[in-house]
């Protein structure tokens, strides 16, 4: 008798583990950059959903902190999750020269995710012709300002520089700030300036020359626009006033400066939409933004995008579930209204896929200011009107050296012509090593 | 069993075998890879290059190491000389005060105890140019402060070397408190009989009675001064333009935003031979009889 229980006993336990490990959805693992604001809505509107969605693929969502720090080591070990986020193109660049990031290029003719991106997004992530990694978030610079007050004194938005210039005296002789914005806390936050000078002064087709080489950033061009990005923040002291106070202030100062008319702009990333939206939304001002105003004729006459992808998703060259973590990145691009709802959950701050969204795919509750660019952004990248953000295009130490000594030249120690010429320096350095990122072709 | 096994020196090293072996793998061959590694041109992922000694000559070719050896030279400096003054008079002051001394003890003590993070927003706060000191005074129509030290780049190196100060100096305090404390009363006696005054009994009694002590916190400011990171890296990265710059500082942005590993390996190992001089130096004083 005791025999016979323990043999049904045993069958049933063996039954239940074959059964578990034969029917057992995949487990991919996914490691992305954390943030206290976003971490539940992505894991409620992406992981789980994703997971109630279907049952071949369970996919674990890892928050982690300074993610570049957390998974390098995971990585060089041979180990680590899935699927990861990387800050940008620059680092998949390295990781893909390491062998440490797989080939998406079967997952990407498999699925089309070619015909899913934005065009200039899906090149972003081709290295030596195949796909490591696609944008998890798009954003380009603009700048915002208090349209209740520009109503108030009828000044019209600037689109040239002698209108910059002539608004920033009149914005100036009413005891404000021209532009709110500063880099405590965040010190690379200079280069969002000098990507903007160099875009709209130099313009996009000289910067696409200087970065693949045809051009030299020692050029006038270039030269100049570091000098009139000098006089602007020196002299003038567009930013907060002037030089000291930028340098002290953070995100929420600048931002409290530009909502209670501290200041009448705030030049920023389309990462400023939530928190302007929000502060606004505690005043009663009413605010707009527009494209930057082009400062020289040579930029075009028309305004430029500049390019930018906040942070990458890649798949662990030594995952063992490869497949799975595919099946989760075409998930997430196949479906664009419900990529514009998570992006939308999250102020559109984060997690803007770059898709070929159409009209269709809006909710018809989002804010018109918000659709505008979407739209605007998605049609001037589309005929070319593009420019190029630092982040997104410079290999690190190029891009750590504009951040860095932009200081140097406001303090008076160096001139911008020896500005450029270090960055010149550490470019044909970067090329020599082959360390350059991918531009798609203009 | 042999009994060289099991003698009271075989058991000591038993017991020290568990550290010895962590110091090894988390301390000691991460230096010895890091000496081979600034031979290299590595960038932390991919393939390593010999380049022979190319990373020394780079790095006496960068003005930023240059700044930042500077930098960490007026820092030693600073910590060589006001905490310790300060410290020194505090603790003396404080072993003549018989009631409520723990009470100055915790509020000098409290700063050290304090994450530097905590510290370094509390000095960020202070000096802020709208809600600090600087906002405070320019609403009573006065000119002071207006700018934040940390953001100017005459003052950023040493507003920053205030605050680690001002974290620092309690912690001398205390240990210069526990070196007065050993010093024997019959001296202290024997003088008031003398007629000594209190600063004659503090340069001839206390002050050479502390020696040991007060060469060790020197010691240690000199060693700790190398390293100095994290209050240059949370108050202002370095900046404004290099001007608050240190070695470490340095080499945490070679290694981590640009890639240099290589190159940042060399600059840890100009920090070791730095440390090792020192350390060499005191050896040597102590060879030659110094109480040290």
């Amino acid at each position: 008798m005791m025999n016979k229980i323990l043999k049904i006993f045993l069958t049933f336990i063996l039954t239940a583990f074959f059964a578990t490990s034969t029917f057992a959805a995949t487990k991919v693992v996914w490691w992305m950059e954390s943030s206290a604001d976003t971490d539940p809505t992505v894991q409620e509107m992406m992981c789980d959903a994703f997971n109630a969605e279907q049952d071949e693929v369970e996919l674990e969502c890892v928050f982690k902190e300074d993610i570049n720090d957390t998974i390098r080591p995971a990585l060089l070990s041979g180990s680590g999750p899935d699927m990861f986020d990387t800050p940008g193109a620059s680092y998949i660049k390295i990781y893909q020269d390491a062998g440490l990031v797989k080939s998406m290029q079967e997952y990407a003719d498999q699925y089309g995710w070619q015909d899913k991106l934005l065009g200039w997004a899906y090149n972003s992530g081709v290295f030596d012709g195949e796909l490591y990694s696609i944008p998890k978030n798009y954003e380009t610079m603009i700048y915002f300002y208090n349209k209740t007050l520009f109503e108030e004194n009828g000044w019209s938005t600037p689109n040239t520089l002698e209108e910059v210039e002539s608004l920033a005296a009149k914005i100036k002789a009413k005891g404000m700030n021209v532009y709110a914005y500063g880099s405590a806390g965040w010190q690379p936050t200079h280069e969002h300036l000098v990507g903007n000078y160099f875009n709209t002064y130099a313009g996009p087709e000289n910067v696409y020359k200087a970065l693949i080489g045809e051009k030299k950033w020692t050029d006038p061009e270039f030269v100049e626009a570091i000098e009139l990005l000098r006089k602007h923040m020196v002299d003038e002291g567009y930013w907060s006033g002037d030089l000291e106070t930028y340098y002290s202030l953070d995100w929420d100062d600048f931002n409290n400066e530009f909502a209670t008319r501290g200041s009448a702009m705030l030049m920023i990333g389309t990462w400023g939409f939530n928190v302007t939206a929000t502060n606004f939304g505690e005043s009663s001002d009413d605010w707009d933004w527009n494209p930057l105003p082009i400062l020289n004729s040579q930029a075009g006459s028309a305004p430029n995008y500049q390019l930018a992808t906040g942070g990458t998703m890649s798949i662990n060259a030594s995952s063992k579930n490869a497949d799975g973590a595919a099946k989760v990145i075409d998930w997430i691009l196949s479906d664009k209204a419900r990529a514009l709802k998570v992006t939308g959950s999250l102020g559109y701050g984060a997690w803007l896929l770059p898709l070929k969204y159409t009209d269709a795919d809006f909710d018809p509750n989002i804010d018109p200011r918000q659709k505008r660019f979407l739209t605007e952004f998605a049609e001037a990248s589309d005929s070319g009107n593009y420019g190029y953000t630092t982040w997104t295009f410079y290999p690190n130490d190029p891009g750590v050296h504009i951040w860095k000594d932009m200081e140097v030249v406001w303090a008076g120690d160096i001139t911008p012509l020896e500005f450029m010429e270090e960055s010149q320096r550490l470019w044909d350095q970067a090329r020599a090593d082959d360390a350059l990122v991918p531009v798609g072709k203009r | 069993m042999p009994k060289f096994l099991t003698s009271i020196n075989a058991i000591s090293w038993y017991f020290l075998f568990p550290v010895i072996f962590i110091h090894f793998f988390v301390v000691a061959f991460p230096s010895i890879l890091s000496l081979l590694l600034c031979l290299t041109d590595w960038n932390g992922f991919g393939r390593i290059n010999y380049v022979g000694l190319e990373n020394f000559q780079e790095l006496f070719r960068d003005r930023v190491f240059k700044k930042a050896v500077k930098h960490n030279i007026i820092w030693t400096v600073m910590f060589l000389t006001i905490p310790v003054i300060v410290a020194l008079i505090i603790a003396y002051l404080l072993t003549g005060i018989k009631r409520g001394q723990l009470f100055y003890r915790l509020v000098y003590f409290f700063p050290y105890i304090l994450a530097s993070i905590v510290n370094c927003l509390i000095w960020r706060y202070i000096f802020h140019p709208r809600h600090g000191l600087g906002g405070w005074f320019e609403n009573q129509g006065i000119d002071f402060l207006a700018k934040s030290p940390f953001a100017m780049k005459e003052t950023a190196l040493y507003a920053v070397a205030w605050v680690d100060m001002w974290h620092f100096w309690g912690f001398l305090v205390i240990i210069y408190l526990t070196g007065m404390y050993q010093v024997d009363d019959s001296l202290y006696e024997a003088a008031d009989i003398e007629g000594a005054t209190k600063f004659q009994k503090f340069r001839y009694i206390t002050l050479p009675m502390i020696r040991p002590i007060f060469v060790l916190s020197l010691i240690i400011i000199i060693i700790w001064s190398v390293p100095t990171f994290d209050y240059v890296y949370i108050l202002t990265m370095g900046g404004p333009a290099y001007s608050s710059e240190v070695v470490a500082n340095h080499l945490y942005s070679q290694a981590f935003q640009r890639m240099n590993v290589g190159y940042a390996s060399t600059i840890g190992v100009m920090m070791f031979f730095y440390v090792g001089i020192i350390v060499g130096f005191f050896a040597i004083l102590r060879r030659m009889g110094w109480e040290v």
